[in-house]
């Protein structure tokens, strides 16, 4: 893909900007984020002392049951609610860094069911709507929403003027992705994107979000999907009623498999699989391609 | 999120026990008394009975206080107007301004006519759901339905719209949040601006509200609804003594406050 060192950070036009060359992927680290939610009568706590830590160009798995969290973690990630206690620290900064406001904007953050807030015209004054409200010059902002409709296989020269809500199912959520990704963020947080798509369609997501890896941006991904977590993620977060289940590599001992079970989530197959044939499950495939070459 | 209009303080106090249409009847009955009357005896006996029907509702004060807050302008602007603008012989006098003790006393009688008002208003829906207010006011519509007033889908419809208040509120969220984290910018620039940023808002919503109200739809067909037919209900409006009692005491004290 052409245009992927440009999403991934490479934009020369920008020195020491966001997005310089050489700062693809953002850290990422919380440090016992607590928050709650206002309800009418007493406030409903959310998050409690979530500590944990995300290195540049790495990829998290955010799981746990529904209402465990997941969505108010990346919430307050990007800054749109802001922690009780506690600090979440972008590159190392914390809030008290002149640089924060700066870094959250390279936070990118796609909501659940992101088609839902499509809203321009065109596909490309959709795509464009963030770069614009960055600020950018238009010759920017026309390369980042060409480059970024690519890169989600929405080729421009066929999408770029049809209008969002023509589009299909699978075609709208890939143009809301674009709509972050022309924002050149070094962090994308996920909230739940392979809901509702058809496989075909789910693939296609994984592939992008697999090649923004490859180009070193952090991920940090809410799913319940624990195959496609395994097969994206190096690491995994576990939230339980708001609280740290689990955090670090993945954990398939016994006492991990419980923590998993006791979350509402199960071993991905290919661990389950390994797990059956006798073999080590830390060295699992995470995908079809990696097992069928492990057992020819 | 905080939903605030049509509140409901779910609780179990004699006034939450109340049927709907007894209340209605009461507290409609007694906004008219208040209009009626214009002496500061009158409104003292109807503030009191308004201050015991709070203390009846178990209700806490900063729900009322909640309900009253965005009244406060009207309040504010009533007893301004009134004193600036009312009759009466000016002790003090600044250019159209005109202050007078027979102001002062309208001013202070209006804007206390409104705060009772408020204060009934919020007993009836703190203490009563909007399904069985508009169950009551069905109820109450009925004979207009001799004058083909199609008053049961009238009282759905607002059934319908009461109920998915909060919804699309909670959908107005996060699409913000959404356009937010793109970068838009809701509180900054001139009125011109501000209305601008509200288009990546707006859109989404009303193509969502649209869509909700066709799935709706078409779930009520599938569920045998026909409009004009009649319906039963689940929880069918029942009175009691308590509601006579209810209607007796309005009756007792709206007569007071027009005698004293």
């Amino acid at each position: 893909m052409s245009g992927l060192e440009a999403i991934a950070g490479a934009a020369p036009d920008k020195p020491g900007g966001p997005g310089a060359a050489g700062s693809a992927g953002m850290s990422l680290a919380g440090e016992a984020v607590s928050f709650s939610y206002e309800e009418a009568r007493a406030p409903v706590p959310a998050l409690c002392d979530v500590s944990f830590e995300l290195r540049a160009g790495g990829s998290l798995a955010l799981m746990g049951a529904s209402g465990s969290g997941k969505s108010t973690l990346l919430q307050v990630v990007r800054g749109l609610d802001a922690p009780e206690s506690g600090a979440v620290l972008l590159d190392g900064a914390d809030p008290s860094d002149p640089r924060y406001t700066a870094l959250q904007r390279e936070v990118g953050l796609v909501f659940q069911a992101p088609e839902r807030q499509l809203f321009a015209s065109t596909a490309r004054d959709d795509v464009a709507f963030g770069p614009r409200r960055l600020g950018w010059p238009d010759e920017q902002v026309t390369s980042a929403v060409a480059t970024a409709l690519d890169l989600v296989g929405l080729p421009p020269a066929r999408f770029a003027e049809r209008h969002p809500y023509a589009l299909s199912g699978g075609e709208q959520r890939r143009l809301a992705l674009a709509g972050v990704l022309a924002m050149r963020p070094r962090l994308l947080l996920l909230d739940e994107p392979f809901v509702s798509l058809d496989p075909g369609t789910r693939r296609q997501l994984v592939g992008i979000l697999e090649r923004l890896k490859a180009a070193g941006v952090t991920l940090l991904l809410a799913t319940h999907d624990v195959d496609l977590a395994w097969a994206l993620c190096d690491e995994i977060l576990v939230l339980g009623e708001g609280r740290v289940a689990a955090a670090g590599p993945w954990d398939f001992s016994t006492a991990g498999g419980r923590l998993l079970a006791a979350n509402r989530l199960r071993e991905p197959f290919f661990v389950e699989l390994w797990r059956r044939l006798g073999r080590d499950t830390h060295r699992a495939p995470r995908t079809a391609a990696q097992a069928a070459q492990a057992l020819r | 999120m905080k939903a605030t209009i049509a509140q409901y303080y779910a609780g179990d106090s004699l006034l939450h026990r109340l049927d709907p249409r007894a209340k209605l009847v009461a507290v409609s009955a007694l906004a008219v008394a208040l209009f009626v009357r214009d002496s500061f005896a009158g409104l003292a006996v109807y503030a009191a009975a308004a201050v015991l029907a709070y203390l009846l509702s178990g209700v806490p004060l900063v729900w009322f206080w909640r309900a009253f807050r965005p009244l406060l302008w009207l309040v504010a602007l009533t007893f301004v107007a009134q004193v600036v603008f009312a009759p009466g012989e000016p002790f003090f006098s600044f250019g159209f301004i005109h202050l007078s003790w027979r102001g002062l006393e309208l001013a202070a009688f209006l804007s206390l006519r409104l705060v009772v008002l408020v204060l009934v208003g919020s007993v009836l829906t703190l203490t009563t759901p909007s399904m069985a207010l508009t169950d009551g006011l069905a109820w109450l519509g009925r004979p207009l339905r001799r004058l083909r007033v199609p008053t049961d889908e009238l009282a759905l419809m607002v059934t319908i719209a009461l109920r998915f208040i909060p919804t699309l509120l909670v959908e107005l969220d996060t699409i913000m949040r959404a356009q937010r984290a793109r970068g838009a910018d809701f509180r900054r620039g001139g009125l011109r601006e501000r209305t601008r940023s509200l288009v990546p808002v707006l859109v989404p919503l009303f193509v969502l509200s649209f869509r909700r109200a066709d799935e709706l739809a078409l779930a009520m067909e599938a569920r045998c609804y026909r409009p004009g037919a009649v319906r039963t209900r689940l929880h069918p409006l029942r009175a009691g003594w308590a509601d006579a009692a209810l209607l007796v005491a309005a009756a007792i004290v709206i007569a007071a406050g027009l005698l004293v």
